[in-house]
């Protein structure tokens, strides 16, 4: 009875395995047990039902605010006005206070109400008024549908609020509203748009700071979250504007970096060796992180792949010096890293970090610091002549307009073909290995030759063994040839003598019985 | 100490006193200068191994912090190696953006060292601003005495003349070393901790001053949310 019971609990019926949706597929236990194509269905709904509900949320956050906004709309926002009126800045974009927005509101009520609500409703589409019209057409990365990532990121944000309840929907409302705002600054020259987003961050810093009475932890991690929502939702409009040079100054360097390929790790001096498997490996993976660096959109997690470049590139230098790495050691690294990576749109990258990240994560802190040293990497590269090279002028020139190659030429000047493999196998650890493996396969030819050469050779001598072997059977035969000797036929005794004198052989006797 | 503890306005942190009052830690950006060799990281690694409980094991020794205390205050100092080679000095100002101290380091036994930092000296001085940074001139490897070539009279006069601070040090001994970081953050904390917001902060520019005291005031009046 029990073991039928224990049997039970490890056997798996037929009908478990099988799609709950009773589809007759199988099911899979990562998929809730549902097949693949019923758990494509489910995960599509539930997510559609949550941004319904977000939607559904934001909308009711947005009529309990009009309907408060009503109620009390008399007197108070009366006085409100007057008293702050003399600090609006109508085409300033920072919302710091929450009391300013709604003052501002008071103004611009009903444009702004349309705007926003067109903004949560998901109708919006369906209806758009003149003024709605007005901010889709400036902004297209807010009207367009949203694309999955963002999404994905205004979800994560929601559900992030929803923990902090009443503070939580003053927070949405300020992001929303100061992204609506900034949909309407495009024009902005690149460092008003940094302007308005850091004096963004700064007041929502203070508000924050005064919720929690000093807790920074707290403020800290909603900062955090802030920029990640407004950052995720700007990047396409404030990401390489088009009112800046940074896309010229990314195509310059990435040019630069381009004409700088034959620069070798000797020539910065970097204590790398790339013949070491972990330190070549530590190097790919400081490329990988620096150029994933584009792939990100909030400031942050731009910063994070720049430390985790860099934590790469201190484990190689550690791996190859068996000691810490020092700044004098990371920062060639660094821009070793940076010429092999080529990282797309370096300059780009490096001025939104700079405009829109946190401040206080900027300029102190390890992140900071890392990203200093890029910022130094690429100033480096960009004013990179021959000293820093510790190579003549001249020679500078000529690698440069590619009429030579240090690769070659170092070893022997006029006469590539002669001592290069020496200086190939030092520059590139690929190569290396490859020249390994043809010296390996060389080694191994020749001594199949030999084993061949052997191997003729004794069937030279087994060919050789019987025909010797038969001619000095030969020899033999005929030194000593095969004599017959006549045949001599004697009796016994046919020498005996004295035949005469023995006495008469004994007859046999017969006895009767 | 205190890495997750929690903090007080400005991103400093807080630290109890033996009577339970909070006691703030205020961050500290320090950068080393100076040629290469002439002892900076080893100087770096020596003010972080002082301390009771190492800090998280790095693998490279660029970056480092370490928390000093004062009577009423924590200081975090944050260690920013440089590049020390020549070629990179162009590139350097960017390091000492918005540091609260300078060490400006040179090797006793090699005169060319500190000529060098006579050079960093003058690029420094074009970025310095009064009173927001703490320059301090060390002479290390104070250990080498009979190979010495910059006698202490020659570090000092210079201090004296560019309104410096000037110390030997070995860090090969550690001799003077916390003496050093004791000093700096007595200095540090006097010059610009005493403003209130001059630690915990930096920004390149003073954004919106005169709309962020607005906006301060009027936040108090209108805070009515949370509990």
């Amino acid at each position: 009875m029990s073991q039928r019971t224990e049997r039970r609990g490890i056997h798996v019926d037929q009908s478990d395995l099988l799609c709950k949706k009773g589809c007759g597929y199988y099911g899979n236990a990562a998929w809730q047990g549902l097949c693949s194509k019923c758990w494509r269905e489910e995960y599509q709904r539930v997510r559609q039902k949550q941004i319904q509900d977000d939607w559904a949320l934001a909308e009711k956050l947005q009529r309990e605010e009009e309907a408060a906004y009503a109620s009390s709309h008399g007197a108070q926002t009366q006085s409100h006005t007057q008293s702050t009126a003399p600090q609006t800045h109508p085409g300033h974009t920072s919302l710091g206070p929450f009391s300013k927005f709604e003052e501002k509101k008071t103004n611009e009520k009903t444009r702004k109400v349309t705007t926003v609500k067109k903004f949560f409703s998901p109708s919006s589409r369906t209806a758009p008024k003149k003024e709605t019209q007005e901010v889709r057409t400036t902004s297209p990365s807010l009207s367009r549908h949203a694309s999955f990532e963002t999404d994905q990121v205004s979800k994560d944000f929601v559900d992030f609020l929803k923990n902090l309840q009443k503070p939580g929907r003053e927070i949405h409302k300020q992001c929303r509203a100061f992204i609506v705002n900034m949909s309407g600054k495009k024009d902005l020259g690149a460092d008003e748009l940094s302007e308005c987003v850091q004096d963004f961050y700064q007041s929502m810093a203070d508000r924050l700071m005064s919720h929690y009475k000093g807790s920074s932890e707290s403020v800290e991690q909603v900062m955090d979250q802030v920029e990640k929502y407004i950052m995720t939702r700007l990047y396409k409009s404030v990401f390489c504007p088009e009112t800046t040079d940074d896309e010229k100054k990314d195509l310059a360097t990435q040019k630069r970096i381009r004409a700088l390929h034959w620069v070798t790790i000797q020539m910065l001096c970097v204590s790398m060796d790339e013949e070491i498997p972990e330190v070549s490996e530590n190097v790919v993976k400081a490329i990988t992180d620096i150029i994933e660096m584009d792939s990100k959109r909030v400031p942050r997690d731009k910063l994070g792949c720049i430390t985790r470049c860099s934590k790469h590139i201190f484990s190689a230098i550690r791996i190859t010096k068996n000691e810490p790495a020092s700044a004098d050691d990371f920062l060639p690294a660094l821009i070793y890293i940076v010429l092999k990576a080529n990282p797309p749109r370096l300059q780009s990258n490096i001025q939104y970090i700079t405009r829109f990240c946190n401040p206080s994560r900027l300029m102190t802190g390890e992140d900071g610091y890392y990203f200093t040293n890029l910022c130094c990497a690429a100033a480096f590269i960009e004013k990179l002549d021959a000293q820093s090279l510790n190579l003549s002028p001249e020679e500078f020139e000529r690698y440069m307009s590619g009429q030579a190659s240090p690769r070659i030429n170092s070893s022997d000047a006029d006469w590539p073909g002669a001592g290069q493999t020496p200086d190939v196998v030092a520059t590139n650890p690929v190569l290396a290995q490859l020249n390994h493996n043809l010296e390996l396969l060389s080694s191994l030819n020749s001594r199949q030759e030999t084993v061949m050469e052997a191997a003729q050779s004794l069937q030279a001598d087994l060919l050789s063994w019987p025909q010797a072997v038969k001619r000095e059977v030969q020899e033999i035969l005929e030194k000593y040839p095969l004599q017959i000797l006549p045949r001599t036929v004697s009796a016994i005794d046919a020498n005996n003598m004295d035949n005469e004198n023995l006495p008469p052989p004994l007859t046999p006797q017969v006895f009767a019985g | 100490m205190g890495e997750n503890l929690p903090r007080v306005p400005g991103g400093a942190r807080l630290r109890c006193d033996t009577l339970g009052r909070p006691v703030q830690t205020l961050r500290v950006k320090m950068v080393l200068l100076g040629g290469s060799g002439v002892g900076k990281s080893t100087l770096a690694q020596r003010f972080v191994k002082d301390e009771f409980r190492m800090t998280t094991p790095t693998v490279g020794c660029a970056y480092l912090t370490r928390v000093v205390h004062l009577s009423n205050v924590s200081l975090r100092f944050e260690i920013w190696d440089t590049a020390g080679q020549e070629k990179y000095h162009s590139v350097t100002p960017l390091y000492y953006r918005g540091a609260h101290a300078a060490l400006l380091v040179y090797d006793i036994s090699k005169r060319e060292t500190f000529i060098r930092a006579q050079v960093w000296l003058k690029e420094l001085e074009k970025h310095y601003i009064e009173g927001s940074t703490v320059v301090w001139l060390v002479g290390n490897k104070g250990d080498l005495e009979e190979d010495r070539q910059v006698s202490v009279q020659e570090g000092q006069g210079l201090a004296n003349d560019r309104g410096l601070f000037f110390i030997e040090t070995s860090a090969l001994s550690g001799d003077q070393v916390s003496n050093l970081l004791i000093d700096v953050a007595h200095r540090v904390y006097e010059c610009t901790g005493a403003q209130q917001g001059g630690l915990s902060e930096w920004q390149e520019a003073p954004l919106g001053d005169l709309h962020h005291r607005d906006t301060s005031s009027l936040m108090t009046s209108c805070c009515k949310v949370g509990p």
